[in-house]
């Protein structure tokens, strides 16, 4: 099938094959690698992406199904000008990631939740809740939250207990 | 740009520019998908790939024909040649030749499969998805066979793995047998049975392999902890000079320790990316991964614990039936790591721990994150507790009477470990204090005054590990070099896999020879630009590729000086190092920056191979939770590890990596477990969803503090860090749970505590509170108490394997 991704802000012109999912075509035909495979069921949360500024697993939607719908991936998180985005910064700071395999996922999470909705930063709860939706092996998860509420010009705190 | 990222990885893995395997984009790639046994054990009939050979985009598909005469496969491009059986893990002694002998885990299963997931065939295709089609294609008859998924099964003699042998692979001891009169003659004895669940590392990259050959040559990329390792196993299964490969290790997304081997699929890639003179590449899915990648812990346990009455420790027994898996290849001898830690942190005068190595039809064990020593704090530290309970004693009073005090460093163990230095009850005071002793023992105690309150619980664990490796791999090799431009180059041969080493080796380099981080540069993890190496696992760069690449900067400003004082015809005690400047008290005095002495003088380049020694790394953990005893569920309400690694030459990463070892270890005591269906055939058919690793949802409110005592077996004084958190938290929060149920029988909570366990230990506890009450009113905490006797024994060792219902979280 012939459809139009729009990645990033850029047109990608593609002729793909109806079952290819979302993450393949953005890895391999758009070679936008910054997405992770890290279950292929819609678990784990590697390959969120945002689709119409939302967050969604590209491992569950077929490629066919974005025709002509904006996305955002991790290739398009900092400002054009290269100026990170206040959670690439932030996640650096706080040391919110370490193989950094999962990191676009939490990324791309985040930023969907944080623009759509700034007030979740002033909601532990709401925001532990959001964040209980990746995996991640090497952090311990405290990091990640610290990171998201500085992104969010917070002051970094420890998640809800 | 303004922002400086924390650490030299970040910029790339926080904009999508990180480069893993996956990631690499090579013309012309194949991707190979294996056909793999859906039993876990059973008599291969026929395999028969033709079907696959007409699926579109398919290039072939083939079983391991060449070797038993099966029906041959499709083969469109190229004969497979005969694929060589996997090569044992001798390293490290994780496996031996005698085990192995007579029961060779073959590449592709030839007339028989022993673990559910046993690589039967293989597609390769243009595209992932037309070898996934391929692979469902090939039409493969098993005749299932009863399958053991338990040691217990396995050592019954009913199933026989391997025809006319033993399921009993290796057998160990450490330490020596203990007189029965010192058992008859304790005050007190302690037994218990505990198993250590199977657990499945999962870091977040599944493995992936890329091979891409040219001329005579073979490139690899492969998510790998040991890329020197690898290609020396490579050539050796294509019977290749190791020159011929170069093994590169990119951007890794974990490990645990689950990367360290060569599995079925890296050679079989590798001979059919020679054989058909084609890139292919095998990325590994998780639903794969969770079948068929190595596992760890696996251990069925009977401890004995003898103690006098003043609490002083006589005796520990250790008897360990571990479950290996299949085949004896990877981790056999794994459990030896538990024996010789049998000691633990105490003055223990005897103690005698041994190991049966167990055949099973599952996936085989390896070493994950703590590799063998969780498993032995676990078994201690839990007994501990119970020793204390019967006792009367605190806990922590009952450790500290015990602990092996720092002047009698190095310490010899019965167990043959020489200990280098430790203050261990440093460690203990910090936790205690760290988490308000006290006052949680108080609330504790006002609980338990309180039918309405929700049961609290304390739990220790105190612990000593090892880091470094074993002998005849705890060398390392580093390298320091000087350019012309003044940047200097480091190399090691360890291989990260999210633990920093750009950022802290770069800056160990750079503060050794005075410089500018900057101006520092590390290479590691490719064949092709570091001579030799060894690799990252047993918790030993820091340890030993640091003290490694110390060495070599310091060799490094020597070599300048002599340098600059043959250039200035100078003695070289004239001439002085500073921030990378050379200086020389002459007249008139002269001076040369590093970049211009290389650019008058020649290359500089110093490349070492460091020889190191164990290290013996400790802490103590505590945890408190809250049991919901209606529910069975266990809430963490405070988590303290107190990790000693000696000098931590980047502090920031290993809190980081207390922390996320940690909450690995909150999931072994938790949530990870493999069920198994009554073929033998685990159950996870929702993934992750099934195999609950911990989410933020799970995570307690942590602690994370350190003493420091530097070992003296390298001049850097660093020892291991990264895996105290499986260590340490597992027995801690377990002991705290018993203590929340005042359970007299550790046995009766195995790993990990779902609510369904929880509830029927919560239950079998107040039975016998209500039946002790019964018998003598008004004394039913005593009754209770000696209910089982002095020498009571616990049962139920089996029972988390089967009864997981794991119907809730705990919070």
């Amino acid at each position: 099938m012939r459809i139009t991704l729009v990645v990033n802000g850029r047109d990608y012109l593609l002729d793909v094959e109806p079952r290819r999912v979302l993450a393949d075509v953005l890895r391999e035909d758009c070679h936008l690698t910054g997405t992770h495979l890290g279950c292929e069921l819609g678990v784990c949360g590697a390959c969120t992406v945002l689709l119409d500024g939302e967050a969604v697993r590209s491992c569950l939607l077929l490629a066919v199904q974005c025709d002509g719908r904006p996305i955002r991936t991790v290739e398009g998180l900092a400002s054009p000008d290269g100026r990170p985005h206040p959670l690439q910064e932030a996640f650096s700071a706080e040391h919110a990631l370490q193989c950094g395999f999962c990191t676009p996922g939490w990324l791309m999470l985040a930023a969907g939740a944080l623009e759509s909705d700034p007030a979740l930063a002033d909601d532990p709860e709401r925001l532990a809740a959001l964040l209980g939706s990746n995996l991640c092996r090497c952090t311990g998860y405290t990091p990640i939250y610290r990171a998201v509420l500085r992104a969010a010009g917070r002051p970094p705190a420890e998640p809800p207990a | 740009m303004s922002f400086a990222y924390t650490r030299r990885e970040d910029e790339r893995l926080l904009t999508g520019q990180g480069r893993f395997v996956a990631d690499i984009d090579v013309p012309g790639c194949l991707s190979a998908v294996f056909v793999r046994s859906p039993v876990a054990h059973g008599r291969l009939r026929s395999v028969d790939c033709s079907p696959a050979a007409s699926v579109p985009g398919v290039v072939g598909a083939w079983s391991a024909v060449h070797l038993t005469g099966l029906p041959a496969c499709a083969q469109t491009a190229a004969d497979l040649p005969d694929l060589p059986p996997i090569p044992p893990v001798l390293l490290a002694s994780l496996s031996t030749r005698e085990a192995v002998a007579g029961r060779e885990w073959p590449t592709l299963a030839t007339d028989r499969v022993r673990y559910p997931g046993e690589a039967i065939a293989v597609v390769v295709a243009e595209d992932r998805y037309q070898a996934e089609d391929g692979a469902a294609a090939v039409g493969v008859v098993i005749d299932p066979l009863p399958a053991a998924v338990t040691t217990a099964a396995a050592l019954d003699g009913t199933v026989t793995l391997f025809e006319g042998m033993s399921n009993v692979a290796f057998e160990f001891e450490a330490g020596h047998p203990i007189d029965e009169e010192v058992w008859r003659s304790a005050a007190v004895v302690v037994e218990a049975r505990y198993r250590q669940q199977v657990l499945l590392p999962s870091p977040m990259e599944c493995r992936a392999f890329l091979a891409v050959p040219r001329g005579d040559a073979l490139t690899v990329w492969c998510s790998h902890q040991m890329p020197h390792r690898l290609r020396r196993e490579l050539a050796e299964v294509l019977g290749w000079p190791p020159g011929r490969i170069r093994v590169i290790v990119p951007d890794s997304g974990g490990a645990f320790g689950s990367k360290s081997a060569i599995f079925p699929e890296y050679v079989v890639t590798a001979t059919l990316a020679v054989a058909l003179g084609r890139p292919v590449r095998w990325i590994e899915d998780r639903m794969e991964s969770l079948l068929a990648a190595t596992r760890g812990r696996g251990q069925d346990q009977r401890v004995r614990l003898a103690a006098g009455a003043d609490g002083r420790l006589l005796a520990y027994e250790l008897a360990i039936d571990a479950d290996v898996g299949a085949y004896p290849h990877l981790g056999a001898a794994l459990p030896t790591q538990t024996a010789r830690m049998a000691t633990g942190p105490y003055l223990t005068p005897r103690v005698h721990a041994t190991v049966r190595s167990v055949l099973t039809n599952t996936m085989m064990t390896y070493p994950y994150r703590g590799a063998g020593r969780p498993e032995a704090a676990s078994a201690l530290e839990r007994t501990m507790d119970e020793l204390a309970r019967r006792l009367g004693l605190d806990p922590a009073e009952l450790r500290r009477r015990n602990f092996i005090p720092p002047e009698r460093f190095p310490y010899d163990t019965p167990t043959g470990r020489r200990y280098d230095s430790g203050n261990y009850a440093a460690a203990l005071d910090l936790a205690l204090e760290t988490l308000g002793y006290e006052r949680w023992r108080r609330e504790r105690d006002r609980r338990r005054a309180d039918p309405a309150a929700l049961p609290l619980g304390i739990g220790l664990a105190c612990y000593v590990e090892r880091s470094g490796g074993e002998p005849g791999g705890l060398h390392e090799f580093g390298g320091v070099e000087a350019c012309p431009d003044g940047t200097v180059v480091a190399r090691c041969g360890s291989a990260a896999g999210g633990q920093s080493h750009e950022t802290t080796f770069s800056s160990l380099v750079a503060d050794t020879l005075g410089l500018d981080p900057a101006r520092v540069r590390l290479i590691e993890g490719d064949t092709g630009e570091v001579p030799e190496g060894v690799g990252s696992f047993a918790s030993r760069s820091a340890q030993i590729a640091g003290a490694a690449l110390q060495r070599a900067a310091r060799t490094l400003i020597d070599q300048a000086r002599q340098r600059a004082a043959a250039l200035w015809e100078l003695p070289v005690h004239k001439v002085s190092w500073s921030r990378g400047t050379l200086r020389a008290e002459s007249d008139p005095p002269a001076a040369a920056d590093l970049g211009e002495l290389v650019k008058e003088t020649g290359p500089l380049r110093v490349d070492d191979r460091f020889e190191g020694a164990m290290a013996f790394p400790f802490g103590t953990h505590a945890a408190v939770v809250e049991v919901d005893v209606d529910l069975g569920t266990v809430r963490v309400l405070r988590l303290v590890a107190v990790d000693d690694c000696g000098v931590a030459i980047n502090p920031v990463a290993v809190h980081g990596q207390a922390l996320g070892s940690a909450v690995q270890g909150i999931g072994q005591a938790l949530y990870e477990g493999v069920p198994f269906d009554d073929a033998g055939v685990p159950v996870l058919p929702n993934g992750l969803l099934d195999y609950l690793l911990p989410t933020i949802a799970e995570v307690p409110p942590v602690d994370i503090a350190a003493t420091t005592t530097p070992t003296p077996v390298t001049p850097l004084g660093a020892k291991g860090a990264g895996e105290s958190g499986c260590i340490g938290t597992p027995p801690a929060i377990v002991n705290a749970v018993a203590d929340a149920l005042r359970l007299a029988d550790p046995g009766l909570l195995q790993m990990p505590l779902t609510p369904d366990v929880v509830w029927r230990a919560a239950r079998a506890s107040e039975n016998a509170r209500r039946a002790a009450a019964a018998r003598e009113p008004g004394r039913a905490e005593n009754a209770q108490r000696s209910g089982h006797g002095a020498h009571g024994t616990s049962g139920g060792a089996d029972r988390s394997r089967h009864g997981a219902d794991r119907t809730g979280r705990g919070r």
